[in-house]
């Protein structure tokens, strides 16, 4: 990774720094403005658009840590989000706790159970643990079905009024999009922080070869449960903010095709990067957007018009599906490799390397 | 009483037609190292087909058998080529991702091309239900339990007595030396995979002859993954008995649990007797324990 012509540290927290240069500032800042300021003038759709999205990005983040950089492949994360989602939830209507405090417990809440399969992770590899992780959706379903009605609803889940902070009350989608906002970039710095450290690194040893970690004195056990515990704290977190979000909590909400469908950002966007979870997310959820607007009309077209409303169903899957193959085969790597070649040629322009 | 046999024994017979499924999986697995998560949607579509020459084309029941089995082969055939082909020797993620992929591709196109609505697949042996003593039995469960011991009593022998099955048990054991000793790799695989499709085909036929269904049926792919998982991913024999276990305890879930939990347990039961068992052992059962290097 290459900086632009005429940066370089002179001081080790210089060279720690993860914002180097004065127009990273500016963008970031620029970025950040933008971000916050963005329903005062979209419209109510996007800023929809925006709030899924930004739930979305905490979870993708967490199973990018999870199976991106320590290399666990999970396919139960929408169960440990549903966990987040009914643990906030149940916190909210029997104990009325204020969310600061719900919300980071649901993310605790979802990590305990998360972490249950990182300790299995550490004897069962490869392809058994990402089957044993699709076991979690099944558990889970079934739990928050079956368990007393007292606690979760049963079948019928949830309802939770709007929830609120020192009385700022988040009754529409435009006032929460600020909680959601607000808690996705904390997520998103607390990630990018975390792998930049020991345990990042020991995360990325245990991905890379597990055994040799283990040799050189790193705690395999500890590293493995450990991605676990974060990669599912995160899908809690963003549990959590989704039931305040729909403010309706079922287990119908939380399918393994979410899972598939957060894997499948994760491969767009590109593994074992955060940035690259970012970009997945956004470009997947744009194209979900499309497809929801486009599948009426498709829906005319008098070759498929038997398909009838299953259509943007059924097309949304062989879309999600046709992409999944399509990165795997073809750019493994995903978009944000992609986007670091270009931005490497902008740096070093004119120079061919 | 004679409830707790009748579940024992329906639970048994469902616990063989899911090992008859999971057989794909392993014959895959053992050739490949791939484990194809898509295996329901496969049996799904063979099963589409199958309805396709017998209802819409109106061909008599032996030709559309014959012709379900012969497409089921090629998609077999064309989903190594086209999808696997490109990926050996990638790491774990992608070959997971790639099963993954198909089994979504898989379920938006048969959607696609049949619809969302019930089709009546039509009935290849009688539907009257067995009855021994006061007991009850689902014909085509008992035929296909039958089939599955013999499938898998076929397959044994195949795998460890027939040139082929050998050079696939060799293909199994490390892609690198058998191709070293000269053995065809890439036939081994496709191979692998024909047999996969036209396995999805026939559990297709004994599960679903006479009923109706949906593209949901798909599911039954995911509800095979345990028996699988249990007899370890390249035992053939191990997969009758991880069948039998895990249908039984089925049974007996359905009959002492569901009172309690008002129903669902079997959906969730096999998968905690997976997870228990994979930490005590984890490469199932009846698997390979391989060695690991550095």
């Amino acid at each position: 990774m290459t900086l632009p012509a005429g940066v370089y540290a002179q001081t080790y927290d210089e060279d720690q720094a993860l914002i180097r240069t004065t127009p990273q500032w500016v963008w970031l800042i620029a970025f950040l403005i933008f971000l916050f300021a963005l329903p005062l003038f979209g419209g109510g759709r996007i800023v929809g658009i925006m709030n899924v999205i930004g739930i979305t990005v905490i979870a993708v983040v967490g199973l990018q840590i999870n199976a991106g950089y320590a290399g666990q492949i999970n396919i139960g994360q929408s169960a440990f989000m549903g966990v987040g989602a009914y643990a906030a939830g149940a916190l909210t209507l029997h104990f009325n706790l204020p969310i600061w405090i719900t919300i980071p417990m649901a993310g605790v809440a979802a990590a305990l159970f998360g972490s249950v399969f990182g300790v299995a992770a550490v004897r069962i590899k490869g392809f058994y643990l990402a089957l044993t992780t699709i076991a979690a959706q099944f558990v889970f379903s079934f739990a928050m079905i079956k368990l007393p009605k007292a606690w979760f609803g049963q079948a019928e889940g949830l309802r939770l009024n709007p929830v609120s902070i020192f009385g700022f009350e988040f009754d529409t989608d435009k006032r929460i999009y600020y909680l959601i906002m607000v808690i996705a970039v904390i997520m998103i710095y607390g990630a990018w922080g975390l792998i930049r450290s020991r345990t990042g690194r020991a995360l990325v040893a245990v991905r890379d070869n597990d055994n040799a970690a283990e040799i050189i004195g790193i705690d395999v056990f500890l590293y493995k449960s450990l991605s676990f515990f974060i990669g599912a704290f995160y899908a809690g977190v963003a549990g959590a903010l989704w039931g305040y979000y729909v403010r309706y909590i079922q287990a119908d909400q939380f399918t393994l095709w979410l899972s598939v469908w957060y894997l499948g950002m994760l491969i767009v966007g590109g593994m074992g990067s955060i940035l690259g979870a970012i970009i997945g997310t956004v470009v997947i959820r744009i194209l979900q957007e499309m497809i929801t607007f486009l599948g009426p009309q498709l829906a005319d077209i008098e070759l498929i018009a038997g398909v009838g409303g299953e259509i943007i169903f059924a097309s949304m899957n062989m879309l999600l599906g046709g992409i999944i193959i399509l990165f795997v085969i073809f750019e493994p790597r995903g978009l944000v490799h992609r986007w670091n070649i270009i931005k490497e040629s902008f740096r070093i322009w004119p120079f061919p390397h | 009483m004679a409830s707790l046999i009748s579940h024992i024994i329906s639970g048994a017979l469902v616990g063989l037609l899911y090992a008859l499924i999971a057989m794909g999986f392993v014959i895959i697995y053992r050739s490949a190292k791939v484990f194809n998560l898509a295996q329901g949607e496969v049996v799904v579509v063979g099963a589409f087909l199958l309805w396709t020459f017998a209802q819409p084309l109106g061909l008599p029941m032996w030709l559309s058998l014959v012709l379900a089995f012969l497409a089921s082969l090629i998609l077999g055939l064309l989903i190594e080529r086209i999808i696997l082909r490109p990926l050996v020797g990638e790491e774990l993620f992608a070959l997971v991702m790639v099963t993954i992929g198909l089994m979504v591709f898989l379920r938006g196109l048969s959607l696609v091309l049949w619809g969302a609505e019930v089709h009546f697949i039509p009935p290849i042996f009688s539907m009257k239900g067995v009855k021994i003593g006061p007991i009850m039995l689902d014909r085509g469960l008992l035929i296909g339990a039958g089939m599955t011991v013999l499938v898998a009593l076929f397959f044994s022998w195949f795998f460890n007595k027939t040139r082929l099955g050998l050079e696939m048990t060799a293909v199994a054991e490390d892609h690198q030396i058998a191709l070293s000793l000269g053995l065809k790799v890439k036939r081994s695989i496709a191979v692998a995979w024909a047999i996969s499709g036209v396995l999805c085909t026939l559990a297709a036929l004994i599960f679903l002859s006479g009923k109706g269904m949906t593209f949901l049926v798909a599911d039954i792919g995911l509800a095979a993954l345990p028996v699988a998982l249990l007899a370890g991913l390249e035992s053939i024999g191990g997969l009758i008995l991880a069948g039998l276990l895990i249908g039984i305890s089925i049974g007996l879930a359905e009959h002492f649990l569901d009172p309690l939990f008002q129903g669902g347990v079997a959906a969730v039961f096999p998968f905690i007797i997976m997870i228990i068992v994979l930490l005590i052992r984890p490469s199932g059962l009846f698997g390979w324990r391989t060695i690991e290097r550095i």
